[in-house]
């Protein structure tokens, strides 16, 4: 992965001016808050594809050891037309995006039409937001980690983050244009664009590797990267596991599927309305029933599988739609495929 | 990130409609086939959740492509499908025992210290285990970039998880209802006996 490359390639696309809020920023890139959202129908990790428009970013790297123009446009490659004079970094963003990037635990700031620093070839039909959110992850990870890392350093570097964090506010708009991304080496480290970059790439995977150790609950006090990788393969074989387990059990239930939930979780207040409604109707058909065999049920309880032609699973179905399919079992079976119909929604309901 | 309720519903929806697809064929056949069917519908809705901009839903996608079209077809919508379905995967081939027999060679040359040696031998171990990821997460040959899988993971296990939530409650659901059934036929013999 040519990480150089893929700094050159970051491109203004000349999208709405931000203001900076850098601490902001930086606050809550503390935070690994997670949080659904409901506006996203993808939701999942990549809630920043329905992002309604792009955002420029620019990460400014530059060397400590000089910021002139030239020399950092070498690092970086490119010369470019707009020079850096002034050493700080600042993390444009906008607030609508603060707040999600709040909401996904990433700060999500970068726009780019073109370039993909991971390498993936878009192949949907939104490749760019998709790259550019992707980029976004990247560089937004990255500069949370700079941000935090630049935290723990010695006063050096302390105060030229603070400074760096003053002049944020004043900056940011006169780096919303620039074409390329800086990176800032830190005291002490290798300047060259090779460690740079791999530098970069470093901090993204420890990045989303801290992601991947919040989200799998068994590799939270697990110190080293062998170890946690160790523990999400085993999670993922678990899971996949489960889901086979899952379709046997399923199949081996009903030899039937023929539930039909549109309406069901479209509309919670007809559901929970036919389920009700199914309740007292099954409660009508056999309380008596139950209370008198109660205890001669539990003396001599023999469970035997029932017949898988006379139970169907139409559990899920609309109420009118299964009686109507019951009409040839008996009043018995239909107050069974009414006690079908009403168990099914208000438990998938609570439990969805 | 953990599974969101309306991924759970969307989930729901696309499972069903493959199943409803399926349904022809499950009255009459045996339980290996309805697992089958009821996995196969389950995986590619799961994968249609992220409409391809993931890797390791076109993969899936792919996979159960090649042997069950139709389902695939009709189970994504329209348009998606035929892109989807006819693109193929960039193949990276890359023969691991030469891989590994030249670099062997090269090390050799290197001058070798105690640290030195350490940290290879961890790298080789970290190296194994992303290339164990890799096996796991369906498409994982296809992401060499070591970025890239990890975020792949990432979306994989939640998506992962949606399913079994919601497979689980199905199953559960199911499984209470005919427990109850049982039981009230119990309970009609006992009436009818008495």
């Amino acid at each position: 992965m040519d990480l150089s490359g893929g700094f050159g390639a970051r491109s203004d696309g000349g999208g709405a001016t931000r203001e900076a809020t850098g601490l902001e920023s930086l606050h809550l890139g503390d935070e690994f808050r997670q949080l659904p959202s409901d506006n996203n129908a993808g939701g999942g990790f990549t809630p920043l594809l329905e992002l309604p428009s792009t955002q420029p970013v620019r990460l400014l790297y530059f060397t400590d050891s000089s910021s002139s123009s030239p020399q950092a446009a070498a690092v970086t490659g490119i010369s470019p037309p707009q020079v850096h004079s002034y050493g700080t970094l600042t993390f444009p963003s906008n607030s609508v995006l603060m707040e999600r990037a709040a909401r996904f635990s990433v700060i999500a700031t970068e726009h780019q039409q073109h370039g993909n620093l991971s390498g993936e070839t878009a192949t949907s039909s939104v490749p760019s937001n998709n790259s550019s959110v992707k980029t976004e992850t990247n560089s937004s990870q990255v500069v949370e980690k700079q941000s935090n890392r630049s935290g723990k350093r010695k006063d050096s570097d302390k105060k030229a983050r603070s400074s760096t964090n003053k002049k944020k506010n004043k900056s940011s708009e006169e780096n919303e244009k620039l074409p390329y991304v800086h990176v800032r080496a830190r005291r002490g480290q290798a300047t060259d664009s090779h460690s740079l970059a791999e530098r970069e790439r470093r901090e993204k995977i420890n990045a989303r590797m801290k992601l991947l150790q919040e989200l799998v609950p068994s590799c939270d006090k697990i110190q080293g990267t062998a170890l946690v990788l160790d523990e999400i393969i085993n999670h993922v074989q678990s899971l996949q596991r489960q889901v086979e387990m899952l379709s046997m059990r399923l199949a081996a239930v009903n030899p039937r599927i023929d539930f039909n939930l549109d309406t069901r979780l479209a509309s919670p207040n007809g559901s929970l309305m036919d389920g009700s409604f199914n309740g007292t109707a099954m409660q009508v058909t056999w309380p008596h029933q139950v209370t008198e065999t109660e205890q001669s049920y539990h003396h001599h309880r023999q469970l035997q599988q029932p017949p898988p032609q006379q139970w169907p699973f139409d559990g899920l179905n609309q109420r009118v739609w299964g009686r109507e399919e019951n009409q040839d079992h008996g009043s018995d079976h239909n107050s069974l495929m009414v006690d079908f119909t009403n168990l099914h929604p208000n438990q998938v309901k609570a439990e969805l | 990130m953990q599974p969101t309720s309306l991924m759970k519903e969307e989930f729901l929806k696309k499972w069903q409609m493959g199943l409803q697809i399926y349904r022809p064929l499950i009255d009459n056949t045996s339980v290996s086939e309805r697992r089958k069917a009821i996995k196969l519908s389950a995986d590619v809705a799961m994968a249609s959740l992220r409409r391809g901009t993931t890797c390791w839903s076109r993969a899936l996608i792919q996979k159960t492509a090649t042997e069950n079209n139709f389902l695939v077809r009709q189970m994504l919508s329209g348009i998606k499908a035929e892109t989807l379905i006819n693109k193929k995967l960039p193949k990276v081939m890359c023969h691991r025992k030469i891989v590994r027999r030249s670099k062997k060679n090269f090390m050799r040359r290197k001058s070798r210290s105690v640290s030195e040696e350490v940290a290879a031998k961890a790298r080789k171990l970290i190296k194994r285990k992303t290339q164990g990821l890799r096996n796991v997460v369906p498409g994982g040959e296809f992401m060499n970039n070591d970025v890239l899988l990890i975020q792949e993971t990432l979306d994989y296990i939640v998506s992962l998880q949606t399913q079994v939530n919601v497979m689980r409650s199905i199953v559960d659901a199911a499984e209470a209802g005919i427990e109850r059934t049982a039981c009230y036929l119990e309970k009609l013999k006992f009436t009818i006996e008495d």
